[in-house]
């Protein structure tokens, strides 16, 4: 039994993981809750249903179907979260630290509402790129789904890691992180790399909705809510910032809600009193998270 | 506009008007805003009290709906006990000031975004534990308020009887945040909010001030969510989710931190325009009514990002 | 400026958005048209107006008959709301609504002020109709309900667990709504009664996706439940079929649900994890009722993209049983629809409906039905 729960365990934490990225992301650089990124994940699956749809021959199943909808999903989302940036968040990027936030929650109700009326008012059916089959090891069952999900998150955070760290643009990227305007005078044009952060933030954010599709097998507008505020529980719980940090803190998330629904009585119905119970000791011993430095700043 | 803002009577006015409305509702046809009213009055005592928190001592609160929610529960517990209403009402302000100041006594040492987190998650505890304490709060059943009508002298509706009631707490609940915000206490936040480094060093004890003004907040939502129940009659979890801590955030965002007139009037717009677009909108457009919404959220906060009335000592602050 | 400019565009865009208004008699539908429980709403209002729009084309009444849809987001303060705007609405004659008990409750009070008459099609907590013999009560009687309360399914799907699949150790889940933790308990009680034994008992949130590691708990359970019952609805009982299956709990470790989980979205959420869950119905199955069986083919004409949520038959009977009413009444007159509504024996798509003096309706037959995914359809079990 221990096997198996670690085995959900991880499932639900590389997808926490990987949405709690996108939201550090872009707090790292802003300082800013990106209200919206949830509806992002949204339409990042909603994007992979639809290509699957329309051209189900080439995309319905199989590796090519699992690649295409990752590809479109993530440019797709990428450029949503860049475009929502340039209209709702930078006009507004010197004035108040809390405006942006608003008109983040406005454009996530315009997103979500959107979708209810003119995409569906119901849950829709997710396609299976991969034909679920059921491996036992050690006692734990693992499905062929579980597994495509723990190996395209790994993959899309050892990606992410490389870009920001070996890369011209990611070092571009954390220097933007560590005082925008430094790096302003340094020579990096801090809109391009703002943008940049954005879409590289959703479209992790459209390769979680791909993997939330798979995993649950329907998808409906309002999907996201909930594991966006959870996901950015999580990134709050490593610290907010720090990228290292949100996949830690996913994968504590997936593993305390594991823990509390599998191993204490009637714990299913107290499992995000005990989730949050916990985040909240965490941050009374460790103000700024697992990984987070110290901060200084106000509202 | 500025004029008639500044004006010391304006406010007087405005508070007759309110006051006069229910009496002429029904020659206007429009008693449905009697009701309406009502619940932008609660909402406006909700923005008053997380001004304190959020304008006046800059602590960024994202569970503040909780408070609503253990003002609602203490009065309908206490009116099924058989206790009188206007004790509950004092007992509910009483139990949320002694919540808010124990969990402020842990966690405001939290700063920012954290501390956002933290009060969103005790939102979220506190529902929950709402729903899942049947014994007490009868879980996702929810429990039935006796009604009171104190008014009945005055008007026969219910819905005029708390309207006015509301305006009556909302005026007292202004007065008394304007004449705190002018005094020791209050510039001493401002201080804390400018530079709390600068402040400390002055002599102002930083954390009892802040503790101050994140306690305070609770007794404006004890008082809202008390009225809620005894005007409902009935108190449930589902009117205690996240979406309305939410809400409660953008008005005093929207309508500008630290400002009163903006909190009233942050008020008027955000909770105002649903059941507004329910009146007016045709059954084609009814679904859309909530996207309209999202539209106003951004648009407003585009082109009023202080708010749409903001505090000139705030915006003094922001400018320098 | 450019502020007072968007303004003026927001203010013709709503202008654009609001419609004429006509003289017309109205039967409002007061449900969650947006928001997490939009999808359920949305059904209902369509059943109401397929009631409605067959009414007038069979040229029922003298006048046009209109179903008025109104938003309560699923908010009790919302509904208490539209409550008094329907309440203002001289043209409204009765409510269809509204869905959540949390919303039903509040509600009725501002109607029974009115008074103007409500059918439930959906809100099933006793309270709705018990409150209206207490002493607070301020107003008649004026609230029904057409959907029955839990109490009848639970114990029939418990005696059907008992007798029929000689399940002897069960676990519980429920969804910590007043619905499914209603239908749960109930079904608790008379297991137990029958000499059964509850091994386990969890509620899960509607809107979780995730109940894997509670179903590995229940699977390793050392007590050995022989299956489930789950009081809640499809979404959550679609995504519990389909990650059971993928632990490998497939019957005979059977899962039990009620008329919630019956429903086409099921099969959408579990796809063929779906087959051989059992899914208790209130009445008869549409298909052996000749007049469901007419209900179930109009709605698909009417709505071919949109498939029937689990309460859109009780929001058409609710219609029609009001449509009955205002004929008996001679004219949209509130008061005398509702001593009409009182005396109503209506044969429609729930077999017979007699409301008792509470105003719930007094009709206890249950089926169980079994899921079959490839036909999309639910086989009634004898």
């Amino acid at each position: 039994m221990l096997i198996q729960q670690l085995v959900n365990g991880l499932t639900l934490g590389a997808i926490y993981s990987l949405i709690a990225l996108g939201y550090t992301l872009v707090y790292g650089i802003l300082t800013m809750i990106n209200f919206a990124h949830s509806e992002v994940l949204m339409l990042g699956s909603f994007m992979a249903l639809g290509l699957a749809v329309l051209l189900p021959s080439a995309f319905g199943t199989g590796a090519m179907g699992l690649v295409g909808m990752f590809v479109l999903a993530m440019t797709g989302a990428g450029l949503i979260n860049v475009i929502i940036e340039r209209l709702a968040y930078r006009p507004l990027r010197h004035i108040s630290r809390l405006a942006p936030l608003i008109s983040a929650i406005g454009v996530s109700i315009i997103l979500q509402n959107g979708v209810f009326i003119w995409v569906s008012t119901q849950s829709l059916r997710f396609p299976e790129p991969v034909a679920i089959t059921q491996v036992e090891v050690l006692g734990a069952t693992i499905s062929s789904l579980q597994l495509v999900i723990l190996v395209s998150a790994l993959l899309l955070m050892a990606l992410l890691h490389f870009f920001v760290e070996h890369t011209k643009l990611g070092k571009a990227m954390r220097a933007c992180s560590d005082d925008i305007q430094t790096a302003g005078l340094m020579g990096i044009n801090a809109d391009y790399i703002i943008a940049l952060t954005f879409f590289v933030g959703g479209a992790l954010g459209g390769a979680a909705g791909v993997l939330y599709g798979m995993n649950y097998g329907s998808i409906k507008y309002n999907l996201g809510f909930l594991p966006g505020a959870k996901a950015f529980t999580a990134a709050v719980l490593g610290g907010i910032g720090n990228i290292r940090g949100a996949v830690l803190g996913g994968f504590i998330l997936g593993f305390l809600e594991v823990l509390a629904s599998g191993y204490i009585p009637n714990g299913a119905q107290w499992r995000d009193v005990i989730a949050f119970t916990v985040l909240m000791i965490v941050l009374l011993v460790r103000p700024s998270g697992l990984l987070g430095e110290k901060i200084a700043e106000k509202v | 506009m500025t004029k008639f803002l500044n004006n010391k009577w304006t406010p007087w006015v405005l508070l007759a008007l309110a006051l006069g409305f229910p009496f002429v509702a029904g020659a206007l046809e429009a008693q449905y805003l009697v009701r309406v009213g009502g619940v932008i009055g609660l909402f406006m005592l909700l923005g008053l009290g997380l001004n304190f928190t959020l304008g006046y001592a800059g602590l960024f609160d994202l569970g503040f709906i909780a408070f609503y929610a253990v003002g609602a529960y203490t009065t309908a517990i206490a009116m099924r006990s058989g206790i009188p209403a206007p004790v509950a009402l004092v007992l509910s302000v009483l139990v949320c000031l002694l919540v808010r100041g124990l969990l402020g006594l842990t966690i405001l040492r939290l700063r920012g975004d954290y501390l956002a987190v933290v009060t969103m998650g005790f939102g979220e505890i506190a529902r929950l534990t709402i729903n899942n304490l049947d014994a007490l709060t009868n879980g996702p059943k929810g429990i039935q308020v006796a009604p009171w009508r104190p008014l009945n002298f005055l008007v026969a509706d219910p819905n005029a009887q708390y309207y006015l009631m509301i305006v009556a707490a909302v005026a007292v609940g202004a007065l008394a945040s304007r004449r705190i915000e002018d005094s020791r206490v209050g510039r001493a936040w401002v201080a804390i909010r400018e530079d709390e480094i600068a402040a400390r060093l002055s002599g102002i004890p930083v954390r009892q001030y802040k503790l101050l003004a994140f306690t305070l907040s609770a007794a404006f939502a004890g008082v809202a969510g008390g009225l809620f129940a005894l005007w409902e009659q009935f108190v449930t979890p589902e009117s205690f989710i996240f979406w309305e801590s939410i809400l409660v955030v953008s008005i005093v965002v929207l309508g500008g931190m630290g400002s009163i007139a903006g909190v009233l009037v942050g008020a008027l717009v955000l909770v105002g325009f649903p059941p507004i677009m329910q009146w007016k909108l045709s059954a084609e457009w009814i679904n859309y009514r909530y996207l309209f919404f999202g539209l106003i959220l951004v648009l407003v906060t585009l082109f009023r990002p202080q708010g749409i009335l903001p505090s000139s000592r705030r915006e003094a602050e922001l400018t320098s | 400026m450019t502020f007072r400019r968007a303004l003026v565009l927001a203010a013709v865009v709503l202008a654009a958005a609001c419609g004429p208004k006509e003289k017309t008699v109205r039967i409002a539908v007061a449900v969650p048209l947006t928001g997490d429980m939009g999808t359920e709403g949305q059904g209902l209002r369509r059943a109401v107006e397929l009631a409605v729009e067959e009414a007038n084309a069979a040229k029922r009444f003298p006048y046009k008959l209109e179903a008025a849809p109104y938003d309560d987001r699923a908010d009790p303060k919302e509904a208490v709301n539209v409550a008094n705007l329907v309440v203002s609405d001289p043209r409204v004659v009765a409510v269809v609504g509204h869905y959540n008990s949390g919303c039903a409750t509040p509600a009725a009070k501002v109607y029974a002020r009115a008074p103007i008459a409500m059918v439930s099609p959906a809100a099933t907590n006793p309270e709705v109709t018990a409150q209206q013999n207490s002493k607070d009560w301020m107003g008649p009687r004026m609230v029904f309900r057409v959907v029955p309360t839990d109490d009848v399914q639970g114990s029939y799907a418990a005696t059907f667990a008992l007798k029929k699949l000689g399940k002897k150790r069960m676990t519980i889940l429920h969804d910590k709504s007043p619905y499914g933790q209603g239908l749960a308990e109930e079904f608790k009680k008379a297991f137990l009664a029958g000499g059964g034994k509850i091994v386990s008992e969890d509620g899960v949130s509607v809107g979780d996706k995730d109940f894997k590691a509670l179903l590995t708990k229940i699977r390793n359970d050392p007590a050995k439940p022989e299956g489930v019952y789950f009081g809640g609805l499809y979404t959550e009982a679609g995504l519990l079929l389909k990650q059971m299956r993928e632990l490998g709990m497939k019957p005979p470790f059977d899962f039990i649900s009620g008329d919630g989980s019956m429903t086409f979205g099921l099969f959408d959420v579990a796809g063929d994890s779906a087959d051989g869950a059992y899914l208790s119905i209130v009445g008869v199955p549409a298909d052996e009722l000749p007049s469901a069986k007419k209900f179930v083919e109009a709605y698909k004409a009417r709505f071919p993209n949109d498939e029937r949520k689990p309460f859109d038959h009780f929001g058409y009977e609710a219609a029609n049983i009001i449509m009955a009413a205002i004929e008996r009444a001679g004219g949209p007159d509130r008061e005398k629809v509702i001593a009409e509504l009182k005396k109503t024996k209506h044969e429609g798509v729930l077999g017979t409906t007699v409301f008792d003096d509470k105003g719930d309706t007094t009709s206890k037959i249950v089926t169980m039905t079994r899921a079959a995914s490839k036909k999309r359809a639910f086989d009634s079990v004898r």
